[in-house]
């Protein structure tokens, strides 16, 4: 599954990095929904009848693949996550974390390239997928490209977040660090003389 | 604290570099507001990588991460005036540790979260302090299953047209579900987008057994009093929400249409044949 993601992806001019996946089986997982989910609706519409199957399965492995890379692949493959939560005045904070720097450097660079390139690559196929339902004016299989839309561009919002705030913060510590260091280093030299 | 008030005698090192660190704690915590990121310690340092589990289905062997503080560092952070960064600080206690916990431990997680706002939603209880408060963590994971489970239901005992049925009963009850929370939300009421999705969702459970038992048994009296009975079970569990998020004067006009919907359900659960 993930030779055939590589396959596709390195026909459109991307090269992945040289180095191993460290986590080979949370990319297996991170990609198996996915691909199930595009796999079986491509299938099942070209050879089945029931409309019904098509959209309970499809939606289903679609909403296991929101859960598998919120949960477990963000964490995992590029130490990020997000989530929502409301305080004690009935407000919705949405919440954003990331490793700390050393641990962000020690990253995987392959697994960290699969996990983004795959998240964006299965948004763009589920719309092509729906502009494809569109034409055909066939208003229930829209239901089906627009529920798995929608899960997947959630994913991709919030980690794309995760990911500017991250870089944001370490930027801004770096810059705190520097800034002080030099604050005492001035200070230290004006109190020996 | 400024360095021009600062007497002639200057300070040795070791403090100067503890008021760094102070000044360093206090422009820090000043600037991350909620919804900056805040970096997370991995529980212990010797680990060379990630803890993970080596299967996402398996329970782990690792040890439970330790709970520690959060992430801000050693000196503990001066008394806050802001009540809000209050909030996030106590708010932040676990998880620091989510980022790095078992898989395991996050599925027992959210289906041990379904099951706690199923009973909080469905089994009534005249006594509870604040309905407000009880969908605290909302998720959408429940009313998924509830709606497809009845679209299931309503298509299998349908003869004719089954996956129209299917398909017109779940985007009847995915687009009513969002017309009513944009109903409660117009008139003024006070409760988050996805708390109100998460609420009517779960409302659907006892209708989801109505149906369920109208398909195994084919009477239509058995069925009307069936139906009326789990609408008024459906009803009642959404009634008090619905009716502290908005206000006194207006909790009718919140209330009638879920009401609507549910007859709505109703009716469909009863005429299908």
């Amino acid at each position: 599954m993930i030779s055939l993601y590589n396959i596709l992806l390195i026909s459109f001019c991307v090269q992945p990095p040289g180095e191993n996946y460290a986590n080979p089986r949370i990319c297996f997982f991170h990609v198996l929904f996915k691909a199930g989910a595009l796999a079986f609706y491509i299938l099942s519409a070209l050879f089945s009848d029931s409309f019904v199957i098509i959209f309970v399965v499809t939606v289903l492995l679609a909403a296991l693949d929101f859960w598998v890379v919120k949960n477990v692949s963000g964490r995992i493959l590029v130490g990020l996550r997000w989530w929502n939560e409301i305080d004690d005045n009935g407000e919705s904070v949405w919440k954003f974390e990331c490793l700390d720097q050393e641990s962000l450097a020690r990253m995987n660079k392959k697994d960290s390239w699969l996990f983004w390139w795959t998240l964006y690559l299965t948004a763009v196929v589920w719309i092509f997928f729906g502009i494809f339902s569109l034409i055909r004016f066939q208003a229930d299989y829209l239901l089906v490209v627009g529920v798995c839309l929608t899960l997947s561009i959630a994913n991709i919002v919030g980690f794309t977040k995760c990911r500017k705030d991250a870089k944001k913060q370490i930027q801004q510590f770096a810059s705190q660090t520097i800034a002080n260091r030099f604050t005492s280093t001035i200070q230290s030299a004006f109190s020996v003389v | 604290m400024s360095y021009s008030e600062r007497d002639t005698v200057p300070l040795n090192q070791s403090s100067q570099s503890d008021i760094d660190e102070i000044e360093n704690l206090i422009n820090y915590t000043v600037q991350s507001g909620p919804a900056t990121v805040l970096p997370a310690r991995p529980p212990s340092p010797p680990r060379a990588s990630i803890p993970v589990s080596s299967s996402p289905f398996l329970p782990s062997n690792l040890p439970p991460p330790p709970q520690k503080p959060p992430s801000v560092p050693a000196a503990s952070p001066p008394p806050s005036t802001n009540g809000q960064q209050q909030s996030n600080m106590t708010g932040f206690g676990s998880p620091p540790n989510t980022l790095t916990e078992p898989v395991w431990d996050t599925v027992k997680r959210d289906l041990s979260r379904i099951v706690s706002n199923l009973k909080l939603v469905v089994i009534p209880n005249p006594f509870r302090e604040d309905p407000g408060k009880a969908l605290r963590d909302w998720d959408l994971w429940g009313p998924f299953f509830f709606i497809v489970f009845l679209g299931l239901i309503l298509s299998w005992s349908a003869s004719v047209k089954k996956s129209e049925v299917f398909a017109v009963a779940f985007a009847l009850l995915a687009t009513g579900a969002i017309i009513l929370t944009l109903n409660v939300l117009l008139l003024g009421g006070h409760i988050i987008f996805f708390q109100s999705l998460s609420l009517l969702g779960y409302c659907l459970f006892p209708l989801d057994i109505g149906a369920l038992i109208c398909m195994l048994k084919d009477n239509v009296i058995l069925k009307i009093v069936v139906v009326c009975l789990t609408l008024a079970w459906s009803s009642w569990a959404a009634y008090p929400f619905i009716s502290m998020a908005v206000n006194p004067r207006r909790k009718a006009l919140a209330l009638y249409p879920v009401m609507l919907m549910y007859v709505s359900v109703g009716f469909l659960i009863i005429a299908i044949d």
